[in-house]
């Protein structure tokens, strides 16, 4: 047993009954520090409570348990009536600093250490008794001492756990960053260390240090520890931190940190059905488009090469959101990501449009939200192809090309489900907007040109894909069926360079309950 | 001993279920197929691993053992000599560094 | 140990024999390359000056615990 005079850390903490434990208290007290899956703890335990019952009226005898089911446990196991504080949080074990439990400390009124002891030692407990009668004046407890080993060493404190302790490191200097630190060896080679543990996406990162992730949260107000989704498979929170460090990874300047997080968001929705985008054989991806003020901002790309590659803010802001997909929802081809042949989007698909050379209202006016508000919308895509019309003059002209095109999503004879993005480029909107098509009156005329009697849309020799024969009775083949269950699933926006008579088509997945529904999100103004 | 030098220190881009670290590769439970011996070419090193070859013959007659030599002990061995054993190899014993 | 931390990186287990005098410089070695639990095994000193024979004995002396250190 030690004995000293050094003053410990004032704390206050709230007991088993809710009564608010504070020390110093005023009176001698006894601070027995456990946790519940330590056995030497579990062996002191009810000499904690034969003191509390022989002094308690004199001295406060006090168990500060590390873990809140734990001392649930370790009141009912060991019928204690004494006081067991709540330090779950591990705040108070971290500011005494002791790196074993059981630790057992005797001070003054004041909160001056006078004396203390490490795991279990038999005859430290009958000092500790001796002394306890000595000053309380109350006899001591009938002890059976020989029940009890010599002694037993004691198990770590939670506090000193790894990842918890650098938390608790973190908490008391204030840092915002509660991440697991990591640390590459000076001889390791810090890209390899990326990929051999898993964390790209098969191209190399950006390393995360703190100093980067913390430039990165000053993209935005939010608290690092917020819980901002939880992410399937694993069904993982995800932290305003760790999207951060994600962010890092992709390659994102700060400013791009609010778009990342609204798309994540937006991805983790049941609507959107990230789940089944991510394990479908089909190989879908989000498809990430951004709308109002925040494109100009952060300088995103909605002209020449949008859909592209080149450009910082479009690429790392889709490969983020992936990087997370990965990183915390433990999204991986072969494991419950199961597309047959993937998809070059799965690196990255983020765009914005190009709403002021748009006649038309722009997606996230079409989905509810005001003009000035920043949104991003994820739309879950399995490809991407080009619609070529260079010769169309009329608006109808150029609309029956589209509609001749999308008849082609999925399969010609694919009918009545999934959904489409259908990204127009300039001169493409120019020739329907000077014959007065608007958004709704190109989706129609899709709708007319692609309407196809059940008849013609019928599996059979020439090729098995189809509507199967005998789904519609006789009377109903003559019915037309339009390629899109409603003019709903037939997204529009604007983008691309000027010149260029060729606009993108983005194939869906499955819409309605069981697929994916575009989903859209608000972006944080900062 | 001097002080180590400083790693890069990353925070963890997971959901921290699993630890993200170097680890160690899992070994079966009995030594079979074939075992690489690489000597790091330092004087007399090749006396001990014929010697070890020796004795893995007699102990394990089924188990092939490979002798494979670095040009140089100042540097790690060449990529390509490398990827010769890992694909010939189940085990390696490198040896002998004084 | 480059190497043998590379082999344990691409998943065979590997284990470095070294002289008692390179104890010190294994571990600094195992720490940066970020490995601090690569395998090792260690021969008395002295190696220059041993006798065949000796090398031999040294050999005999050490291959348990380098066969221990491949397998489970």
């Amino acid at each position: 047993m030690s004995t000293t005079t050094a003053t410990l850390p004032a704390f206050g903490l709230d007991d088993q009954d809710g009564n608010w434990r504070k020390f110093p208290s005023g009176r001698v007290a006894l601070l027995a520090f456990v946790h519940e899956e330590c056995p030497t703890c579990g062996m002191s335990m009810p000499l904690i409570e034969a003191a509390h019952r022989a002094f308690g009226s004199a001295i406060d005898v006090w168990a500060v348990g590390q873990d809140e089911a734990g001392n649930a446990a370790l009141i009912e196991r060991h019928a204690l009536t004494g006081p067991m504080l709540d330090d779950s949080d591990l705040k108070v074990s971290f500011a005494y600093g002791f790196d074993t439990v059981p630790t057992v400390i005797l001070a003054d009124g004041e909160g001056a250490e006078l004396a203390r002891f490490v795991g279990f030692g038999r005859e430290d407990w009958r000092a500790l008794f001796a002394d306890l009668a000595a000053r309380s004046g109350l006899p001591e407890p009938a002890i059976d001492w020989t029940s009890y080993a010599d002694s037993r060493p004691g198990c770590g404190s939670k506090a000193v756990e790894p990842g918890i302790y650098e938390r608790l490191v973190a908490e008391s200097e204030g840092s915002p960053l509660r991440a697991r630190r990591i640390e590459i060896a000076p001889d390791d080679d810090v890209a390899e260390f990326f990929y051999d543990q898993g964390l790209t996406d098969g191209l190399p990162v950006v390393p995360p240090t703190p100093e980067r992730v913390l430039r990165m949260l000053g993209g935005t107000r939010r608290d690092a520890q917020e819980v901002v989704a939880v992410v399937p498979p694993n069904l993982a929170p995800v932290t305003i931190e760790k999207i951060a460090i994600n962010a890092v990874l992709a390659g994102c300047r700060p400013e791009y940190l609010p778009v990342v997080i609204a798309a994540v968001e937006a991805m983790c929705t049941e609507e959107f059905n990230i789940h089944g985008v991510s394990a479908t054989t089909m190989g879908a991806t989000p498809l990430i488009i951004v709308n109002g003020p925040i494109r100009h901002r952060i300088g995103m790309n909605m002209r020449l090469g949008a859909l592209g590659a080149g450009h910082r803010a479009n690429a790392s802001i889709g490969r983020a959101v992936r990087l997370v997909l990965r990183n915390i929802g433990g999204g991986k081809p072969g494991g419950t990501e199961r597309s047959t042949l993937g998809n070059s989007m799965k690196y990255t698909a983020c765009f914005a449009e190009w709403e002021e050379r748009s006649p038309w209202a722009p997606l996230h006016v079409e989905r509810g939200f005001a003009a000035e508000d920043s949104v991003v919308t994820l739309f879950a895509a399995t490809g991407q192809s080009l619609m070529v019309d260079q010769t169309s003059r009329s608006g109808r002209q150029l609309a029956g090309s589209f509609g001749l095109r999308l008849e082609g999503v999925y399969h010609p004879r694919g009918h009545s489900g999934g959904d489409v993005f259908v990204t127009v480029s300039p001169e493409h909107v120019d020739t329907l907007w000077r014959d007065g098509y608007t958004k709704e009156a190109l989706r129609n005329r899709i709708q007319e040109i692609t309407s196809r009697p059940i008849r013609d849309l019928l599996a059979d020799a020439e090729s098995g894909a189809g509507v199967p024969p005998g789904r519609f009775p006789d009377g109903e083949l003559d019915r037309l069926l339009p390629k899109f269950a409603s003019t709903a699933n037939i997204n529009i926006v604007v983008a691309g360079a000027d010149a260029g008579k060729f606009s993108m088509i983005f194939d869906g997945w499955a819409s309605g309950a069981i697929g994916s529904m575009p989903t859209s999100r608000k972006i944080e103004e900062v | 001993m001097t002080t180590p030098r400083p790693g890069t220190v990353v925070l963890d881009p997971t959901d921290e279920r699993e630890p993200i670290r170097r680890q160690l590769a899992p070994r079966p439970e009995h030594i079979q197929g074939t075992i690489g011996l690489l000597d790091i070419s330092k004087p007399r090193g090749n006396v001990l691993l014929d010697q070890i070859e020796q004795r893995l013959h007699e102990r394990y007659p089924a188990v092939e053992v490979k002798r494979y030599r670095k040009p140089t002990f100042a540097k790690p061995a060449p990529e390509d000599l490398r990827r010769q054993i890992a694909e010939e190899c189940g085990f390696v014993i490198e040896a002998l560094a004084d | 140990m480059h190497d043998t931390v590379w082999f344990e990186i691409q998943g065979i287990p590997a284990v470095f024999l070294a002289s008692t005098e390179f104890m010190e410089a294994a571990t600094a070695q195992a720490q940066s390359l970020g490995l601090p639990e690569v395998q090792r095994a260690f021969v008395p000193h002295p190696i220059q000056d041993a006798t065949d024979e000796e090398m031999r004995a040294k050999a005999d002396a050490v291959i348990d615990e380098a066969l221990a250190a491949l397998i489970d």
